[in-house]
Parts: structure tokens; sequence; C-alpha cells
């Protein structure tokens, strides 16, 4: 097996994910919020991948083709309301985007 | 044969489902004759299944399947229509004085704010009872039985602005879906031992039950066929059910609805002769009946209802020849009175028409002068149910009577009942008639008579009216039992007559000499009473009152069941509802909304705070599997 170890990988994929749930939690803008999941999505991809080497393995590979799937249309509802926010001339924070509150 | 069944039997339901569907698209009197024609149809339908029937041999009838009607593991029904000589007799007087009933009622109803509603009532009135009479097995016939308490209520509530036309129907409804129960509960016990309410197969397994249960499966018989026949103890509601339109009365009364009862125990006989202490019980309630009725009839002020009592009496009669075992007596007793009742009640509904509505008699006086046609058509209808011969109920009324002889000493009880039945039927008879017809027309009668185009009714009120005074006459004629019993013939593959209630000729004659001279008696007394005012009314106070409140029998009813029902549904409403079950709703809906409230509050509406939750609960549960594993 050419290249570093599975846990290189995983340890990026960890890094990965953990950078994006933290920007996810503390950035208030949800132009930021969103890019911050695709981060998450991405270390959970490299994850699958990497597993899918370690194991040869396909299933992981074909999970994280569907996982980039999710992800692209959840950026396109994402942009689109953050541009229906916009265009309503909302702010852009979502702190401020509480209308749910019990 | 079958064919004429069936028609018989569509006819009446497409006439009523094609006035509903038409509805308002068609004129009033469209729907009136589409009802009679339908009627009509069904009559043909009958003629057809009995000269067909007559000219097979031996005529036993046969039963024909349309489908599989109803499958339950191991049961099952079909959809079956059974003519023999019992049914198809049925058939013809219900289509047949139906049919002069319905054509009545167009002129009866005429201008009636809701003529199309009663006519489809009328096709499926007319529709529930011939269902009844023609059902291939016990289910079918339980279906008809059903139909025609709902088509009663729906029409004795006909009109439903009157509170006490509404009260009527529930009453009604309620005392004859008593008797709906108890025959469902006696199906119950036949179905359990042979999965089965074909008529055959029921009348053979009832043979192989404990005694006990065939008694309790022919008890629920007669409690639905005295529920339905107004005998007692379930007789109250007849008389209220006079709140209807006056056809409806005669439609019940005569040709329909009250005489299923004696209809249902000539079908059922094979049970009841295997619990014979039941079928004396029926013909104990009929005696008991036919002697109430006749009292509380004379006291009665309205038409309708002195007519109603005469009515309960004589279905008490015919329960008393069908108990003894005279099932072609009580049947040929039933085909009479369908004759000269309906006629009565038509007569009557000629005069209450005139009149505007008026119902008493006393205001009626002298209103023969001026209404000729229905005097004499009343009187022929009055000599046939006190059984003047060669009027009708004659040939019928003392077969019954007869047949009484010979069944050991409680049979003699019931023979004098008959007889003293006989008196007070002519005294009440034709008290009404001495008192509505003869004499100077009071000045009641002067203002209010509105006669109809110079003549005393429509036609089409008095054409049924003068055909059924020629069937109340000529109907007995049939047969005359010591000479010619044609009615027994024909009915002998289907409901044969017990040997035990077959009277000798002399116990018919002697009993026909008796049963006249009372009525005569009966008759003489009215007019010492009533026309010539010779003979005064005994005042007994107490006795008056007796009679006038019906035995009490309504009292009774309302203190054993109504009082104590009520009070409890007071007191649960008082002690239970109001201090319980009312608090108690309040505080559970306070504290349910108390619990929510405090729940919402862990909704913020901020996302970061969700996605917080989210991963600490995420990293928890890795924790958990790290630290088990």
């Amino acid at each position: 097996m050419l290249g570093p170890g599975t846990s290189w990988y995983l340890a990026l994929a960890g890094f990965l994910f953990g950078t994006g749930a933290l920007g996810v939690l503390i950035r208030r803008n949800p132009l930021i919020v969103l890019l911050s999941l695709e981060i998450m999505l991405n270390g959970g991809n490299l994850a699958l991948v990497a597993l899918s080497r370690h194991w040869r393995n396909g299933a992981g590979q074909i999970f994280a083709l569907s996982v980039m799937a999710v992800a692209a249309s959840e950026v396109c509802v994402g942009l689109g309301l953050v541009v229906a926010i916009h265009r309503r001339r909302l702010a852009l924070d979502v702190d401020r985007l509480s209308e749910l509150r019990g | 044969m079958t064919g004429g069944a069936w028609l018989c039997l569509a006819s009446p339901l497409a006439g009523a489902v094609l006035i509903t569907l038409l509805g308002t698209s068609v004129p009033r009197r469209v729907a009136a004759w589409l009802s009679t024609a339908s009627v009509a149809v069904a009559f043909a339908g009958a003629l057809w299944a009995f000269f067909s029937l007559r000219s097979q041999s031996g005529h036993h009838g046969e039963i024909t399947t349309a489908w599989t009607w109803l499958q339950a593991g191991n049961f099952s029904a079909g959809m079956q229509l059974l003519v023999d000589p019992l049914s198809t007799m049925m058939m013809l007087i219900v289509s047949g004085v139906g049919m002069l009933i319905v054509l009545y009622s167009i002129g009866y109803m005429d201008g009636d704010d809701e003529e199309r509603r009663y006519f489809a009532y009328m096709s499926l009135f007319v529709f529930s009872m011939l269902m009844l009479v023609e059902g291939g097995n016990l289910l079918l016939l339980l279906v008809g039985w059903g139909l025609v308490g709902l088509s009663s209520y729906l029409l004795i509530g006909f009109w439903h602005e009157r509170p006490s036309a509404v009260a009527a129907a529930k009453k009604a409804f309620i005392m004859n879906a008593f008797g709906d129960a108890t025959m469902a509960l006696a199906f119950f016990i036949l179905i359990a031992h042979s999965h089965s309410l074909a008529f055959g197969t029921s009348f053979t397994t009832v043979t192989h039950l404990s005694p006990t249960a065939a008694n309790l499966v022919a008890l629920g018989l007669l409690g639905g066929a005295a529920a339905k026949s107004a005998q007692i103890p379930l007789h109250t509601w007849l008389p209220d059910a006079m709140e209807g339109p006056t056809p409806v009365s005669a439609l019940i009364h005569a040709a329909t609805m009250v005489t299923a009862g004696v209809y249902l125990i000539a079908r059922t006989h094979p049970i009841f002769e295997h619990a014979r202490t039941i079928e004396l019980i029926a013909a104990g309630a009929g005696a008991l009946t036919l002697l109430v009725a006749g009292l509380i009839a004379l006291v009665q002020t309205d038409i309708k209802r002195v007519i109603a009592y005469s009515t309960m009496s004589q279905i008490g009669y015919m329960f008393m020849g069908a108990g003894v075992g005279a099932y072609a007596s009580g049947m040929f007793h039933l085909m009479t009175h369908a004759f000269f009742k309906a006629l009565l009640f038509m007569a009557a509904g000629v005069l209450i028409h005139a009149l505007g509505g008026e119902q008493d008699i006393r205001q009626m006086r002298g209103i023969g002068r001026l209404m000729p046609l229905t005097k004499w058509c009343f009187l022929v209808g009055a000599l046939a149910l006190v059984g003047i011969p060669p009027f009708s109920g004659f040939f019928s009324k003392d077969s019954i009577i007869a047949s009484t002889l010979n069944i050991g000493w409680y049979g003699k009880v019931f023979w004098a009942s008959g007889v003293v039945g006989a008196l007070l039927t002519g005294i009440y008879t034709f008290r009404l008639w001495f008192i509505v017809f003869p004499g100077e027309p009071s000045p009641f009668v002067r203002e209010h008579l509105h006669k109809h185009h110079g003549k005393e009714g429509p036609w089409t009120m008095l054409v049924p009216v003068g055909i059924l005074a020629v069937l109340a006459t000529v109907g007995g004629w049939i047969q005359w039992a010591p000479r010619w019993h044609y009615v027994t013939t024909w009915l002998e593959p289907a409901a044969r007559t017990l040997a035990a209630a077959e009277p000798t000729n002399t116990q018919e004659y002697v009993t026909s000499a008796v049963t006249v001279a009372a009525g005569l008696i009966g008759i003489a007394i009215a007019w010492a009473v009533y026309s010539e005012e010779t003979l005064r009314v005994p005042a007994v106070p107490a006795l008056r009152n007796l009679l006038e409140h019906k035995f009490y029998a309504d009292e009774l009813y309302d203190a054993l069941f109504y009082r104590p029902a009520s009070g409890l549904a007071n007191w649960l409403t008082r002690d239970l509802e109001e201090q319980v079950i009312l608090p108690t709703g309040p505080d559970l809906g306070q504290t349910a909304l108390d619990a929510g409230g405090a729940a919402s509050r862990v909704q913020t509406g901020l996302l970061r705070t969700y996605v917080f939750f989210l991963a600490t609960g995420a990293a928890i549960v890795g924790l958990v599997f790290l630290l088990v594993k």
C-alpha cells in the first residue's frame, strides 16, 4: 500500500470534521455556516474513502459519491435560502433568524 | 314463478330510488304516480307468482338463490327468495292493498309540502314488507323486519314539525327495536347450533335442541312478533302511531307491519310447535290483547284511535288462531282484516280530509247525511269488522274462535275471550258509527265540511274505498270452514293446521251462532246507548279512568323504565358529572398546558444551540461506545 497509513487519513478527516463543526457552532453568517457544513461533510467523505481503501471494499466510495450528491442538493437549497433572506432585506445572522422559538 | 317474485320485490325499491334521485326535477304528481305504478307492478308480479305457483302440481313452492349474500366462517346466507303458498298470499295482500292505499294517498296528500318524500317512503315501506314476506331465509326475513321498522318510523314521523308525531315515531321505533333484538338473539342460538339460518335447516335444528334452548328460540321470535304486531306487553306504540298521515295508518294497520307477527308465527311454525308452551303463550297474549284493546276502544274519542285499538284487538284474534295452531284461519283473518281495516281507515280518512283534519268523533256528529257514499262504505267495513254475515269478517273470525275449542281448559278460556271480544267489537264499532253518521249534521260539520268539487273527495280517494268495500264484502267468501276451505287447502304445503286446532262442523256452527249473536247484541247495546239514548252508560268513574288511561300501560312503563333511567341519568349529572368529571377536565387541560409550556423552552429557535445539543449528544453516544467496548 502506497502513501501514508490509514490513521493519518482518519486524523485529517477528524480535523476537518472538527473545524467544520466549530465553524457551524460559532459563526453567525449563514454563508459561512453552510461552508463549514461542507467541510464537515468532506471530512466524513475522506474517512469513508480512506476506510474503503483500508478494507479493500468499494462500498465506502459509493457512499462518498452519494454524500456528495446530497451535499450538492443541500447547498442548492441552503444558498437559495440565503438569497431569499437577503432579498427580503433581513439580517444575514443565524441568531436573529429565530422565529421557531417556543 | 320466481321471476314474478323478483319483479314484485324490485319494483317498489326501484320506485323509491327513482323518486329520491329525480328529486325536485319532476312535479309532485309524477312522484305520486311513479310510486303507485311501482306498487302496481309489484302486484302484477305477485299475481304472476301466484298463478304460476297454482299451476304447479302440489304447489310446494321453491327457493331461488341469486347470489351468496353473506359468508362468515362456516355460516353463509344467500340472497334468496321463497315462493310458496304462504309468501304468495302475503305478497298479494301487501302489494294489492298497498297499491290501493298509495293510490288513495295521491288524493289525501295533495298539496302537502313534501309529497315526494312521502311517496318515496311509501314505496320503501312496501318494499320492506315484501322483503320480509319473500325472504328465503331467516336472515333476510330479519332484514325486512328491520326495514319495516325503519320505514314505519319515517312515515309515522312524516309530519316532523309536530313534536307528538316525532315522539310517536321514536316510541314505535324503540319498541320495534326491542323485538328485533330478541329475534336476533333467537337467531344466534340457531346459528350456534346449525351454522345456518335457512328455513329448512332451522326447523330441523330446533328438534335437536334442548327444550330450554328451543323455548328460548321460540320466545325470541315471539318477542319480535309481539313488538311488530303490537300485542301485550309491547302494544303501546300502536295507538300513538296514529300521528302519521291516515293512509300510513291504513298501510301500517291493514296490509303491512302489524300482520308481520302473524306471518312470522305461521312461517316458523315448526319452531313454535316444538316449543308448544311458547306458542300457547302467544295465543294467550292474543286473547288478552283482544279483550284489553276492545275495552280501551270503548272510551276513545279520536276516530283513528278507535280503529287503531280495533286493529290491536283483531291482531289479537290472529295471534290466538296462529298460537293454537290454526295457521290458515289466522292468515285468512289477516287477509279479510287487510280489506276491511284498510276500508275503515280510508273511509275515516275521507271524513278527516273533508273536515280539514278534525279527528274527534263528537265533532263529526251527523256527517252521514252529507257524505252518503262514505257512510255506506264505512258501514260495510264496520259490519265486516263485527263479523256479521255475509261480510268477510264473519268467515274468518269465527273459525279462529272455533279452533280453540279442542285444546284443553285454556282453549275454553280463549273461546270465551273471543266471544266477549266479539261483543266488545260490536259495541265499540257501532258506538263510533252511531255517534258519527246518523242524525242531523252538527254545527261544526256544517261549518267545516269542504267538499271536493261537490264530491266527497277526489276520485283517487273514492275509487280505492269503493274497491275495498267490495273486497270487504266478498273477500271472505273464498272460505267457509264447515263447507269449503280454499285458503286452508292452499296453505297446507306451507303451514298445515294442527290436528288439535281443527274444529268439528258442529263446533263451527255453534261458535258462529254464538259469535254473531254476541256481535248483534253489541250492536244493539251501542244503538240503545248512543242512538236512542234509552240506556245510560253506567257511571263507574274508576273503570272509566282505567280505560281512558289505557290500563295505565304507558304510566307503568314510564315508572318501570323511563323514571329509573332518567333518575339515574340525573343523579349522574348532578353528583358525578358536575362534581367530579367537570372539574377534572379543566385540571387535566391546565396540567398539559403547563407541561407543554415548560417543554417549549427547549425550542430556542437558535440554530447554534440545536447544533450544540446535537454535537454533544453525538459525542456522548460515541464516548459510551468507546467505553463500553
